[in-house]
């Protein structure tokens, strides 16, 4: 089983462009628990994820017309949304020092929840999970700290050099070399 | 002039956000009408993902679905008890024309809602689209205006670099701000590098034994190009600076000691 079988489109985000609920509904229960995780991550916070979650929700149900199969994936488009949205949430509340001084707090992950995917799902996204962390611990630190500091702090280039106290050159040398690593574990995936 | 490999080098830092309005303008207008730029772009926002799919999944509270549902419109209530419904009698006619009435209203509405949506599309593209031209104008500003300061100020230093064996005739000049942790080096007489190839320039520190990179630039057959090193090392003492030539986008490390231009601090 390779990754580029998950990434494959399911055809739900076309359904969901004509106005079809149901394959929302089976978007929803097959992709909101990696968006949920993506956006605990970014903003540090149970309440904020999930209101964020909803909102990209609700974005992805008005703007589902908009996605181009040609222009990337179907998983693709959707973490762009999630995570554009959790940034500017963060941005906007500024809830950046609040987490650092929070930085203790736990998150509640809920269970019993009836996730309607089928066990071939997770056996393929259990595995693809393991394909991704495999990869991403193949980056040297230094490189993954700069993207990760990027990705999910959504810092820009010259607060992250200042924040690892390194010249801004090193870090966009470290962020294109890192993410030429990542393209090519893509590649190797497909 | 921004070179193909430039772009793709954009397109890395723009696939995790970190590409400054100025760089994601540039990328967005030349990949409308580069192909493969397009396509790099859009393979490096795929690879960007990989840091978001490495997350272990969590599920949301059930809540949460039952609102994006209601939100949508959407609302699944599975306690019905049909026994419970009452159904008043009425004849076959009127339950026709009432279905029909109901599907012209319903199709009316949803030509309505579409409209909308597709209004309110373009209206929030357009003003992304303004606000991103006006960050990028602004930036252009602060950029060129934060040049000239660092040029004319009382503080900043000026360094000669010359030009080495392989490239006797090469120079540049060295506009060191220590306040702004900020230098601008101008290069002149630069041997135009090969598509994939890059410049880089090093910061030779006296706390640490290995150079350390400042960026990377290109040169065209003009022989100039600048930089503007930002967050300069500056409590520390830098003993030079020199540059090599390397494989496009950067290394870690310089892989050869050729340097084109070099100087002490």
């Amino acid at each position: 089983m390779t990754m580029n079988q998950t990434e494959q489109s399911t055809g739900l985000l076309t359904a969901v462009a004509r106005g079809d609920a149901d394959a929302f509904e089976a978007l929803y229960d097959r992709y909101s628990s990696m968006l949920y995780a993506l956006l605990l991550r970014i903003l540090g916070s149970a309440e904020d994820a999930q209101e964020v979650l909803q909102e990209a929700f609700v974005k992805v149900w008005t703007n589902a017309r908009m996605f181009d199969e040609a222009r990337g994936s179907e998983i693709a488009w959707l973490i762009s949304i999630a995570r554009s949205r959790g940034i500017d949430r963060l941005r906007s509340r500024k809830i950046r020092n609040e987490r650092e001084n929070d930085a203790g707090r736990e998150v509640s992950i809920h269970v019993g929840f009836t996730d309607k995917s089928t066990g071939a799902d997770h056996a393929i996204r259990s595995e693809e999970g393991t394909a991704v962390r495999g990869a991403l611990a193949a980056l040297p630190e230094a490189q993954r700290v700069a993207l990760e500091l990027a990705y999910f702090e959504g810092f820009s280039q010259s607060e992250i050099a200042e924040r690892l106290g390194e010249p801004l050159g090193t870090i966009k040398t470290r962020m294109q070399l890192g993410m030429k690593k990542l393209r090519e574990s893509l590649r190797a995936f497909q | 002039m921004t070179t193909h490999e430039e772009f793709e080098s954009l397109a890395a830092l723009d696939a995790v956000g970190a590409a400054t309005a100025d760089e994601a303008a540039a990328l967005r207008s030349h990949v409308e009408e580069c192909p493969a730029c397009a396509n790099a772009q859009a393979e490096l926002a795929e690879a960007a993902t990989l840091l978001a799919r490495g997350l272990d999944p969590v599920q949301p509270p059930p809540e949460v679905r039952e609102r994006v549902l209601a939100s949508i419109g959407q609302h699944v209530d599975e306690d019905e008890d049909d026994d419970n419904v009452v159904r008043p009698f009425f004849n076959r006619w009127w339950w026709s024309a009432a279905a029909m009435l109901f599907l012209a209203l319903w199709g009316w509405r949803e030509l309505a809602v579409r409209a909308e949506r597709e209004k309110s599309v373009t209206a929030e593209a357009e003003a992304r689209h303004f606000s991103e031209e006006n960050a990028l104008l602004t930036e252009r500003n602060e950029k060129l205006s934060a040049q000239i300061a660092a040029i004319a100020a009382a503080g900043t230093k000026t360094i000669a670099l010359t030009g080495q064996a392989v490239a006797p005739s090469a120079s540049a000049r060295v506009f060191l701000e220590p306040e702004a942790r900020r230098a601008i080096v101008f290069f002149a007489n630069m041997p135009a590098n090969a598509s994939d190839r890059s410049y880089q320039l090093w910061i030779i520190r006296a706390d640490q034994p290995k150079p350390q990179s400042a960026g990377t630039f290109d040169v065209t057959q003009t022989g100039k190009a600048s930089i503007t090193v930002e967050n300069l090392p500056v409590a520390t003492e830098i003993k030079g600076l020199a540059v090599t030539l390397e494989p496009k986008g950067g290394v870690e490390q310089p892989s050869n000691t050729n340097f084109y231009v070099s100087g002490g601090v």
